[in-house]
């Protein structure tokens, strides 16, 4: 049924889609590679519509004659009626006393009519120029055009998967959020992360897509790529899975390019000191947290319970900090978590003990502590 | 103040000589109402001229009028005045149209190169929209207008929201064909 699916992915575009309805437009996209393309072509002709309007620049000019024609008019109305509504405008105000005025000598010609309503005119335009001065804010109301974004935060314990509307995909980690214009047509494809996401971007040569994390900018073209940034870290680990992705940092003022990274490169800056490591790494590793697998190389076992801590919704405490510091080797392809620490403590020689959803570890076996007490 | 006020609300304080309350409707619906119009002029600046004489006959006519659907009401009007104004100037050519989407065009863009070949494919589509059926033309285009839905349309036009889908989606399919072709 066409009208169907034209009907699905304008409320795709449009973001007004529900949950029933993306369930069914995933299907249908799944369902043939030709569906896809019907799908990009829509997307591209709604997005270019859009492009179609130019935002008025005359708003502010325009209300200035309507005020000038109230004002213009009103004096006319308030001989009419007598008295009219005295609002507790304060320049509304000053518009009864200025046509008021001329209200004493109001004449019944017509033409002179006519130029007591010139004169009321002036005078409107005279207390704009003036306001204007002084900053009323009830002459400064033009709306700027607001951006709107669209914004998708996980708790930790859940990842999700998010397609722009360029249908670029995007993998986000646990405990992350990212956020992008809604409409998403400008002539840069800009996101920006705060946490872990990969990111499997649509190539348009044209149009450059942009992970904006804190002052860390990942530029690509059409790659797939991982980004890490929590804000608590001070650092962003970009690791590269297909094609070249340049990094751009601003960190000290001025935006500068650090470096181009192919295909299984990593670079990791630490955003407080600006200090950039770059090595190799091995990407479908890094990335496959996105499929629940965690690959851990010789890492310290307190980064790794972080990484546990945001894919369980758990939370750890060391019971001795210099526990946290040992560095361990460690795979773990889509285990339960009790799995996992199970592993950790053989790999470690420490204990594991889980209270909830808290884990304590500890150089001695817990039971012992508590008779200890 | 007042500015969480309903249309209906502002256009009975209207009736009680209230400017502000203009100024609320004016802000509110005044950008919607140039895109609009300028579907049918071709010319923001024409568009906007149009939108802000609509709202001075607003203010004069707020004793004798009884409006019941604002928004309704405004892009309605909008649409009669925009005709006219075609009736009246039908004899010049409208080549405004190129000049002002590609000087939009120019403004957000960065570098040159990113002009001639980034938004080319755009171009033509917006050209391509511009030859559809004057129908389809006018419901992909009103879709696309921020604050304006379906039920808006249905009621401006006189079509029933099915009816408009059914033309959104048509102007779709018919576009993305030829975009095949092309």
């Amino acid at each position: 049924m066409e009208d169907r699916n034209m009907r699905l992915i304008t409320a795709y575009f449009d973001k007004t889609i529900n949950d029933d309805g993306l369930a069914e437009l995933k299907e249908w996209l799944e369902s043939s590679p030709d569906n896809q393309d019907i799908f990009s072509d829509t997307i591209k002709i709604l997005s270019a519509s859009k492009t179609y309007f130019a935002a008025p620049d005359q708003q502010a000019n325009n209300w200035a004659r309507i005020q000038a024609h109230i004002a213009a008019t009103q004096g006319a109305a308030v001989q009419g009626e007598g008295n009219s509504d005295s609002t507790a405008e304060p320049q509304s105000k000053l518009k009864t006393e200025a046509t008021a005025a001329h209200k004493l000598t109001a004449p019944v010609h017509a033409k002179r009519a006519q130029l007591k309503n010139w004169f009321a005119a002036a005078a409107v335009v005279l207390i704009t120029s003036v306001s204007g001065l002084i900053g009323y804010p009830y002459f400064a109301s033009k709306p700027v055009p607001v951006k709107e974004y669209a914004q998708f935060s996980n708790p930790n314990g859940s990842h999700s998967v998010i397609t722009l509307p360029d249908s670029s995909i995007i993998h986000l980690g646990a405990g992350s959020s990212i956020r992008y214009e809604k409409s998403f047509t400008a002539a840069k494809r800009e996101v920006y992360l705060e946490g872990e996401a990969f990111f499997d971007v649509k190539h348009q040569t044209k149009r450059p897509f942009i992970v904006n994390s804190g002052k860390i900018a990942t530029v690509v073209l059409g790659t797939s790529f991982n980004v890490k940034a929590f804000r608590a870290k001070h650092r962003v680990a970009v690791t590269v899975k297909t094609g070249k992705v340049g990094i751009v940092s601003s960190l000290h003022g001025k935006s500068a390019l650090i470096s181009y990274l192919l295909p299984d490169q990593q670079l990791e800056i630490n955003t407080k000191t600006g200090l950039v490591n770059s090595g190799k790494a091995n990407a479908a590793a890094v990335s496959g947290w996105t499929e629940n697998n965690f690959v851990y190389y010789n890492t310290s076992l307190k980064d790794i319970a972080e990484s546990l801590e945001r894919h369980y919704a758990v939370s750890f405490v060391f019971e001795e900090a210099e526990t946290a510091r040992i560095k361990l080797t460690a795979k773990f392809n889509n285990l339960p978590l009790s799995e996992a620490t199970g592993n950790l403590a053989q790999l470690s020689g420490l204990y594991f003990s889980r209270n909830g959803n808290t884990i304590t570890v500890s150089a001695h076996q817990q039971k012992r502590r508590k008779g200890m007490k | 103040m007042y500015t969480d006020n309903t249309d209906e609300a502002l256009v009975a304080r209207l009736k009680r000589n209230e400017p502000v309350a203009l100024e609320i409707l004016f802000n509110r619906h005044y950008k919607p109402l140039c895109h609009y119009c300028a579907l049918f002029t071709k010319d923001f600046a024409v568009a906007e001229e149009i939108v802000a004489d609509l709202f001075i006959k607003v203010w004069d006519n707020r004793h004798s009028s009884d409006i019941l659907n604002v928004k309704g009401y405004l892009f309605l009007s909008v649409r009669n005045l925009s005709l006219n104004y075609l009736r009246k100037k039908k004899n010049l050519v409208d080549s405004m149209e190129d000049v002002t989407i590609s000087q939009q065009q120019l403004q957000d863009l960065n570098t040159p190169f990113s002009v001639l070949s980034g938004r080319e494919s755009d171009q033509r589509i917006l050209q391509m929209i511009d030859r559809l059926p004057a129908r389809q033309r006018e419901v992909l285009l009103m879709s696309r207008i921020d604050a304006v839905d379906k039920h808006t349309i249905a009621q401006v036009l006189g079509i029933s929201i099915r009816t408009v889908e059914t033309t959104l989606y048509q102007a779709l399919q018919q576009l993305r064909r030829q975009l095949k072709i092309s």
